[in-house]
């Protein structure tokens, strides 16, 4: 006996194009059972529908005393190393964070039957269901279908959701409201053949003001903030921005974009990137690389080039003859704010913020680490219905906003929500902390970052009453490793996931950055002021606030004060806890928080969060920039031998990256790295440069031998900065010929 | 038409009388899958929601069913989750859910250092298909039959009734009106 099906249930409901994709989809899912597509390809195609991978994937999973194999029902796999019966993840894209009542009740089924009852929000606005099965990924595409929602470009080298400000349309600092237009790019590009041949994913955000940080243009790869001049509506685009190993803030592209130009300005950058973007070494293949290679003022040449020649769309302008379309209507009438008891008050003053509209108010719903149930998801969903209209929008703070809720209604409100367990206040708080997935699912986590988040939030909690208001309104971000993905870097005090061996044995770490700043679209970028033992990250975070508050200087704010104090003076606060203690006196530091295991990287995998598929020796290269951009501060900062060692000790990693990438066994030490690159890679000539010949391999084998970055003075440390700059490039190139030529080869 | 029958994606809840804060139960289920305690089932992953009010808990995930000291409701419980695999007969696979979620119960009660309790009295049982099996009346009549008699086996005489909006999956509280042991349920499949 058959029942019915999805597919036949919502087939009137789905909009035809979208129902079409999904059973392409579904049929490329058969062709890859039936042993028809390969590997690869079949990992773009899901990716680019948002069905990621996730950790243990691979069939193998660390209990903490060895790898255990994962022996999954069939032995087909759905991407290169990953296991078909794996469960993964998958991402539900909504443009701008903007989610209907009705789709809010979809996904929170969605969530009940093919995940775990959690919906967890991203830090780009979007929903992300873990431990699915890919088979179910069609009937779940269909049933969002059906509310208006595609998973297309959710992931893959493509644009990916378009963020704008939860405030979008009722904020009183706003130029005016970026909705429409974030709404106009989001349609424009879904599979614009433009941007299918991008080398990595493309990040669009818009913010409707420079100062507040809602918007975070700062960091992305392209940028839009609304202005308004002589009374005409237009952007300050920004380009190049990004976080991950190299952080890089956006650079101006144009002052002043009349909006008719927005969309032909986007697609000519985007035309360009498709065109000149790296596509062989992914570790270098985000828009800022390309920015920063051919210098901007040459970048903003290519792009007016491209724009001169691009053929009109009307699709350019259309929007634009109704702007209004993507506004909100509220249900209720505007009024002041109702009173309530004192735990309402409190919760007001931090999660509810007034609108433009007079009588109304943003009410933001502070998820722990991004989370909230189904059960819960339905009562937003039913809160909207009553309260505020289809106004739900998803905050890259890993909140929802619920926007146009009336002033009098506000206490009835927030008593629902403290029913269901959503009336948490302290919503951009020192207590609001912001984490991704790290290794409870990411393949590339290194560290316990939700973990180390629901941790600090616990503790947090208990004191945030007694804290200094300074302290209260810091930021706290934790990312599992430096691909950002939490951003840290934006964060008042931020973490990174990284590992160190102590005696042996491995020991998960966060190094601490401070200083950076949400303000002014996260205008700042805080800095690395050393690594801590997970364990000691709590103890961390009271130090660093405990200075900030005996030695802060009238209004100062933490940014200020950590410019003020320099990032040195953090690290020597620090000093005394990050050194982790014998695992025989305190065996706890050898494992992450709220997983007992004892702690290992054996199970760090080919990472998909990062876009696509990523090789290891890419994450390898990719710490290497890591290491070169902390020496580049270090120097900046005027210490001289660190900043040298740091840029020696980059060098060894991209080394040791190209070693193991050629099956060779090589201990973490410096010695036997370089013992092994010269035996490998330097007396066979695989790491000479055409040109160059082995001159960047040289720079790496006599500062080995002379060691002189050990007491290097500026110029000394000057020098080994350049040289490595130029070696881990040579690196990336060297790794890029091997693998053409294993390409050809395999030809 | 809907029926009921057809869905493999049934839940089914006991309910903690004693119960522990739910981060205790991280280490066990890390330990339940180093150690293969649910032999014939691959366990791979726990993940923990404890930080969300009236969640999940803790879960330990697997291929084929997930086992969740669950929260919701604010009422600590062990809820058994059959995602695939299920048996193409209702009444197979409803049975083996008993048994499943009873036997958990009975090894967690047993974990030294939980100090861990549950009740056969009442148990909540929900379907989360809702293409095959919607929250209404005539759903329900037409799963009574399958899942009754089951119930009545484990739990002695049992009670049934339909609970929760329409737009969850078949959800059917189980009241029951004897005081068996957990044990003896498992032991009556
Ligand atoms: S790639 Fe790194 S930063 Fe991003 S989710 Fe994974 S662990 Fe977190």
């Amino acid at each position: 006996m058959t029942g019915p099906t999805w597919k036949d249930r919502l087939s009137d409901a789905m909009p035809e194009h979208l129902a079409r994709e999904i059973d392409v989809f579904e049929g490329q899912i058969e062709l890859k059972k039936a042993g028809k597509l390969d590997d690869k390809i079949f990992a773009e195609t899901r990716l680019r529908r948002g069905a990621y991978g996730q950790r243990y994937d691979n069939g193998m999973r660390n209990d903490g005393t060895g790898q255990q194999p994962l022996v999954f029902p069939t032995a087909l796999t759905k991407g290169p190393d990953t296991m078909w019966d794996a469960p993964g993840m998958q991402r539900i894209k909504n443009p701008f964070g903007k989610v209907t009542a009705e789709q809010m009740d979809v996904m929170s089924d969605l969530a009940d039957e093919y995940s775990d009852s959690i919906l967890h929000v991203t830090t780009r606005q979007d929903i992300q269901l873990h431990f699915v099965h890919i088979e179910d990924c069609p009937d779940m595409h269909r049933r969002l279908a059906a509310t208006g929602i595609t998973t297309r470009e959710a992931c893959g080298n493509s644009v990916r959701n378009v963020t704008a400000c939860e405030f979008s349309g009722v904020c009183s600092t706003e130029g005016f409201d970026v909705t429409p237009y974030a709404d106009a790019v989001t349609q424009y590009f879904l599979g614009h053949p433009d941007v299918q041949d991008f080398g990595r994913k493309f990040k669009i955000a818009f913010s409707g003001c420079h100062d507040e940080p809602c918007g975070a243009t700062t960091f992305h790869d392209l940028g839009a903030i609304a202005e308004v001049r002589d009374g005409k509506r237009g952007f300050r685009v920004v380009v190049g921005g990004g976080l991950g190993a190299v952080p890089v803030k956006a650079k101006v592209l144009s002052e002043f974009c009349e909006e008719r130009e927005l969309l032909p300005l986007a697609q000519a950058v985007c035309r360009v990137f498709a065109r000149l973007g790296e596509k062989q070494s992914r570790a270098r293949a985000r828009i800022k690389f390309l920015v920063q290679k051919v210098g901007l003022e040459e970048f903003k040449k290519l792009v007016a080039e491209e724009r001169s020649k691009l053929r009109d769309d009307p699709r350019w302008t259309a929007f634009l003859s109704d702007l209004s379309a993507t506004d909100e209507t509220p249900i209720r009438p505007g009024a002041p704010l109702a009173t309530g008891d004192a735990a309402f008050q409190k919760w007001a003053e931090t999660n509810l913020r007034p609108q433009s509209q007079d009588g109304y108010y943003v009410a933001t719903i502070k998820m722990p680490l991004g989370d909230f149930t189904s059960t819960q998801g339905r009562v937003l969903a039913d809160l909207a219905r009553e309260y505020t209209g289809d106004t739900i929008r998803l905050t890259i703070e890993q909140n929802v906003a619920l926007r146009w809720l009336s002033g009098a209604d506000a206490y009835a409100f927030y008593q629902r929500l403290v029913d269901n367990g959503m009336g948490d206040a302290g919503a951009r708080t020192i207590t609001d902390i912001a984490a991704c997935p790290g290794t409870d699912t990411c393949k590339l986590g290194i560290s316990a970052s939700r973990g180390l988040a629901g941790e600090l939030r616990k503790r947090l909690k208990v004191i945030e009453d007694d804290l200094p208001p300074e302290v209260r309104a810091l930021r706290i971000k934790a990312s599992g490793c430096f691909n950002s993905c939490s951003q840290h870097h934006a964060a008042d005090i931020g973490f990174l996931g990284v590992s160190r061996n102590v005696g042996g044995r491995k020991v998960p770490h966060f190094n601490v950055i401070v200083g950076g700043s949400f303000q002014k679209n996260a205008g700042e970028y805080g800095l690395v002021a050393g690594a801590v033992p997970s364990k000691a990250v709590p103890k961390a975070v009271e130090m660093i606030t405990q200075k900030y508050t005996a030695e802060r200087e009238g209004d100062e704010s933490f940014h200020d004060f950590i410019e003020r104090v320099g990032k040195g003076a953090i690290r020597k606060l620090l000093k005394p806890i990050a050194k982790a203690p014998a695992y025989e006196d305190d065996p706890s530091f050898y494992s992450d928080w709220r997983d007992p295991r004892e702690y290992t990287i054996g199970d760090l995998g080919i990472g998909e969060c990062a876009g696509e598929i990523v090789p290891f020796v890419e994450f390898g290269l990719q710490a290497a920039e890591q290491e070169l951009y902390e020496a580049q501060e270090l120097h900046e900062k005027k210490e001289s031998a660190p900043a040298a060692g740091k840029a020696f000790a980059a060098m060894v990693t991209a080394a040791k990256a190209l070693v193991r990438f050629l099956d060779v066994q090589c201990r973490d030490d410096a010695d036997d790295v370089i013992a092994q690159f010269r035996t490998h890679l330097f007396d066979t000539k695989v790491f000479f440069d055409p040109y160059a010949k082995g001159k960047f391999a040289n720079y790496l084998l006599k500062l080995h031998e002379s060691r002189s970055f050990t007491n290097a003075d500026d110029e000394i440390a000057h020098r080994t900065l350049d040289e490595a700059q130029l070696f881990i490039e040579a690196a990336h190139a060297c790794y890029q010929r091997i693998t053409e030529a294993s390409a050809d080869a395999a030809e | 038409m809907t029926n009921p029958n057809l869905a493999e994606r049934v839940q089914l809840k006991f309910y903690a009388t004693d119960h522990v804060p739910a981060m205790d139960l991280i280490p066990v289920f890390h330990k339940w899958i180093t150690d293969k305690v649910i032999d014939d089932e691959l366990m791979i992953d726990v993940a923990d929601y404890s930080h969300v009010d009236k969640g999940p808990g803790v879960v330990l995930i697997g291929h084929a069913s997930d086992y969740y000291y669950d929260l919701g409701e604010g009422r600590p419980g062990l809820k058994y989750s059959r995602k695939r695999g299920g048996n193409a007969d209702a009444t197979l696979n409803v049975a083996d859910a008993f048994k499943r979620a009873l036997t958990a119960c009975v090894r967690l009660q047993k974990e030294s250092g939980l100090s861990l309790a549950f009740s056969a009295q009442e148990a909540l049982f929900s379907i989360q298909d809702r293409l095959h099996a919607p929250n209404d009346d005539a759903t329900f009549d037409a799963f009574k039959a399958t899942l009754e008699p089951i119930a009545k086996k484990a739990l002695g005489d049992v009670t049934l009734t339909r609970e929760g909006d329409a737009r969850l999956g078949l959800t059917i509280r189980i009241r029951a009106q004897g005081a068996g042991s957990m044990e003896d349920a498992a032991a009556r499949l």
